[in-house]
C-alpha cells in the first residue's frame, strides 16, 4: 500500500521538545488518528511534516518526494487545519480568500462557494469575530476548495462542542469516499476517533510506540482485572504497566490472547479505550526508565 | 511570489490609497519631496512587515505553497515596487500641478529609491531576526544617538544633512552616482541573502 | 441491506458486520450477483472507519460469500453458497444424528423424538 507521509529516523530537539528516531508511515487514502500526551511530540512532528521545522536529522517524504527540491509541489497537494488562528485577524473570509486563492494551481471558486454555503460562514465578517469553530471550517474550506489530497489537522476538535465534531466526522466520512484523500490528525479526543480512524500511530516521548489497525488495538490489547494473588514476577511480565489497590488489580496488556491462556476465568478481560492505552503506556514507560 | 506581492499590497489598500491621495496634496507644496517619499515608503513597507510579523501568519504563509525564499523575496522586490509605485504618484502629482517645468528630477527619484534600499537593507534582516518590538527599542536608540549628536556634537546637523542632499543632488558626474547606486546595490543584495539565511533557519 | 450494529458489544464490528451479511446471503435476502455498497459507503452510513469494513469484506472474501472486481465493487459469489448450504445441511445432519443416537439409548421412539422436535422448533420461532 503507497504511503503518503515517510518520516524516517527523525531527530529533532527544540524549545526542550525532543523527538527521538521517529519514523511513522501514513497509508493513502485512509485516516490516520496521531494520538498522545501533552508534551509527546505531537505538534512537533505536524511541524515537521508541513516542514515549518526542520529535522536535525532522518528524512522525511511526503507524497514520495522531499521538501528540499519539491516543498511547492508538496504543499500544493496539502490542505492544513490548525488548532490555532492562523488568518490576519482584521480581515473578512472574502479578503482572506483572494490572499489564499492565488496561491493554489487546483482552486475550485464552486467548491469554495459550496462549502462556505454549507458550512454557514459569513463571508463579511471580520475573521477575529468568528468563532473556534467558525474558523476550523474556514479552514478546512480553504482545504477542500483547492482539493487537496492529504489534509493534515492539528487537535482539530479542540474547543468545539460535541454536534459540531460529529458534523465534522461526517464531513470527513463524506471527504473519503473516493478512496484518493488521506486524513493525519492529532487529537487527544480519542472517541472522536472510534468513528473514523482507520489507523492510530501513538506517540510517547518523542519516540513511535506504535501504527496499527484500529480494530488490532482490540485484539492485541486488553486491560486484566483481578486479585492481587495471581501477580509474581513472572505473570508481571505480560504487562505493560499495573495499578495495584487493596481491592486488586488493573492492568494494560498488550498480548490478550496469552493472557486469556495464562489465567482463563480467574481474571476478567475489557477492551481497552486508547486512554487507558495512552495512560497506562505513559504508566509503564515511567517504570522502566 | 507575485501573489505574495500583491497581498501586501491588498492588506493595505486603504492606507496605499490614502497615502497616495497625502502625496498628491504634496505635490502642491512640492517642498520636501525626497523625504517625504522616503518616509512614506519606508513606513508602508515597516507595515507590510509588521503584519506578516506574528507566529500564526508565518505558519499560514509556510503552509501554503511558497518557499521561505519566495517569502522573503517578496518583501525585497514588494518594497522596490512600492516605492515606485510612490515616486511615479509623486512625478504625476507634480506634473499635473506644476506642469513641465516642475518636473522631479530623475537624481531625486534615484536618491529616494536609494534611501529605502540602504534603510530596508539594514531594518529587513533586523525584523527577520528579532520582532518589531526590538525595532522600536532599536529605533528608540537612534532617536537618542540623535538626539545627542544634535545637541551636543553637531548642533547644525539638519543643515548638515539638507546641504548635503542638496550637494549629492547637484552632482553632475554621472559616473558616481552610477556608483553609489552598484554599492546600494550590492547592500540590498547582500541584504536579501542574509535574511534568507536568517528565514529559513526560523522556527514558529 | 441492512445492518445494525452495536458500539457496545464485545464482538468487534467488523465481525458483526461480517456475520449479519453472511446470513442475510444464507437466507438468501442477497442473491447471486447482487452488487454490495462500496466499503467506504458502508463505513459512512454505519459511522465507522473504512478499515473495519475492509476487513469485513476481506473476511466475507477470504470464506467465499463475495469476490470484488477492481473499480467496481463487491459482489455476491454462488456456488459458494450452495457449499455454504450443504455444510450447513450437514452440520444440522450431524447433530440430528448425535440426537436419534441419544434417543435409541434412552429408548426414545421416532414419534416421541418428532413432537419433541416439533415443539422445540415452535417455541423458538
Amino acid at each position: 500500500m503507497e504511503n503518503v507521509i515517510e518520516l524516517q529516523h527523525i531527530n529533532k530537539s527544540f524549545n526542550g521538545f525532543q523527538v527521538k528516531d521517529l519514523s511513522i508511515a501514513v497509508k493513502k487514502g485512509y485516516v490516520t488518528g496521531f494520538i498522545g500526551g501533552n508534551g509527546a511530540g505531537k505538534s512537533t512532528t505536524i511541524k515537521l511534516i508541513m516542514n515549518l521545522l526542520q529535522q536535525d536529522s532522518g528524512s522525511i517524504s511526503i507524497f514520495g518526494m522531499n521538501y528540499m527540491q519539491h516543498e511547492k509541489e508538496i504543499k500544493q497537494r496539502i490542505g492544513f487545519v490548525y488548532d490555532e488562528n492562523i488568518f490576519y485577524e482584521n480581515l473578512t473570509l472574502k479578503e482572506m480568500k483572494k490572499i489564499i486563492q492565488p496561491a493554489y494551481k487546483n482552486w475550485d471558486d464552486k467548491a469554495f462557494q459550496y462549502f462556505v454555503d454549507q458550512f454557514e460562514l459569513p463571508l463579511n465578517k471580520k475573521m477575529k469575530t468568528l468563532s473556534k469553530g467558525m474558523k476550523m471550517k474556514a479552514s478546512l474550506t480553504f482545504a477542500l476548495a483547492h482539493h487537496a489530497e492529504l489534509i493534515i489537522m492539528d487537535e482539530p476538535t479542540s474547543g468545539l462542542d460535541p454536534i459540531f465534531r460529529r458534523e465534522l466526522l461526517n464531513i470527513l466520512h463524506d471527504l473519503m469516499q473516493n478512496g484518493d484523500k488521506t486524513i493525519f490528525f492529532s487529537t487527544h479526543i480519542t472517541t472522536d476517533l472510534d468513528r473514523i480512524a482507520d489507523y492510530i500511530t501513538f506517540i510517547q516521548n518523542g519516540k513511535h510506540m506504535f501504527t496499527k489497525e484500529f480494530y488490532k488495538i482490540e485484539e492485541e490489547y486488553a486491560i486484566v482485572k483481578g486479585t492481587l494473588d495471581l501477580l509474581d514476577r513472572e505473570t508481571e511480565q505480560e504487562f505493560i504497566a499495573i495499578r495495584k489497590t487493596n481491592s486488586g488489580f488493573e492492568a494494560l496488556t498488550a498480548h490478550k490472547n496469552r493472557v486469556a491462556n495464562l489465567f482463563g476465568d480467574t481474571v476478567i478481560l475489557e477492551n481497552p479505550t486508547l486512554e487507558d492505552i495512552m495512560y497506562y503506556s505513559k504508566k509503564g514507560g515511567e517504570l522502566y526508565v | 511570489m507575485y501573489s505574495l506581492i500583491r497581498k501586501d499590497f491588498l492588506l493595505q489598500k486603504h492606507i496605499v490609497l490614502l497615502y497616495i491621495a497625502i502625496l498628491l496634496l504634496f505635490s502642491l507644496f512640492v517642498e520636501a519631496s525626497v523625504y517625504v517619499g522616503f518616509i512614506f515608503s519606508l513606513s508602508f513597507i515597516m507595515s507590510a512587515c509588521s503584519l506578516d510579523e506574528k507566529d500564526n501568519i508565518n505558519i499560514l504563509l509556510n503552509s501554503l505553497p511558497y518557499t521561505r525564499k519566495e517569502i522573503v523575496a517578496s518583501k525585497y522586490i514588494g518594497a522596490l515596487l512600492f516605492t515606485l509605485l510612490f515616486v511615479i504618484v509623486m512625478y504625476v502629482g507634480d506634473f499635473l500641478v506644476n506642469g513641465n517645468n516642475g518636473l522631479l528630477l530623475l537624481k531625486e527619484v534615484m536618491l529616494i529609491l536609494g534611501l529605502v534600499m540602504i534603510t530596508t537593507s539594514f531594518l529587513l534582516p533586523f525584523l527577520y531576526k528579532f520582532k518589531m518590538q526590538y525595532l522600536h527599542m532599536a529605533m528608540v536608540g537612534v532617536v537618542v544617538i540623535y538626539l545627542l549628536t544634535i545637541s551636543f556634537f553637531i548642533k547644525n546637523l539638519h543643515d548638515v544633512i539638507r546641504a548635503l542632499t542638496l550637494k549629492i543632488l547637484a552632482l553632475q558626474e554621472i559616473q558616481l552616482y552610477f556608483f553609489a547606486m552598484l554599492i546600494i546595490v550590492i547592500l540590498y543584495i547582500g541584504s536579501w541573502l542574509l535574511s534568507i539565511r536568517i528565514y529559513e533557519r526560523k522556527v514558529f | 441491506m441492512q445492518i445494525i450494529i452495536s458500539n457496545s458489544s464485545k464482538e468487534p464490528i467488523y465481525e458483526q458486520i461480517y456475520a449479519q451479511i453472511k446470513k442475510l446471503i444464507i437466507t438468501g435476502e442477497l442473491q447471486e450477483g447482487q452488487s454490495l455498497p462500496s466499503m467506504r459507503q458502508l463505513a459512512k452510513d454505519l459511522e465507522i472507519s473504512v478499515i473495519t469494513t475492509k476487513r469485513a469484506y476481506e473476511e466475507l472474501e477470504k470464506n467465499g460469500f463475495i469476490y470484488s472486481i477492481v473499480g467496481k465493487g463487491s459482489f455476491i459469489s454462488e456456488q459458494n453458497m450452495e457449499m455454504v448450504k450443504e455444510r450447513k445441511m450437514k452440520a444440522i445432519e450431524e447433530k440430528l444424528v448425535a440426537a436419534i443416537q441419544n434417543s435409541k439409548e434412552m429408548g426414545i421412539s421416532l414419534a416421541e423424538l418428532k413432537e419433541m422436535l416439533t415443539l422445540l422448533y415452535m417455541e423458538d420461532e
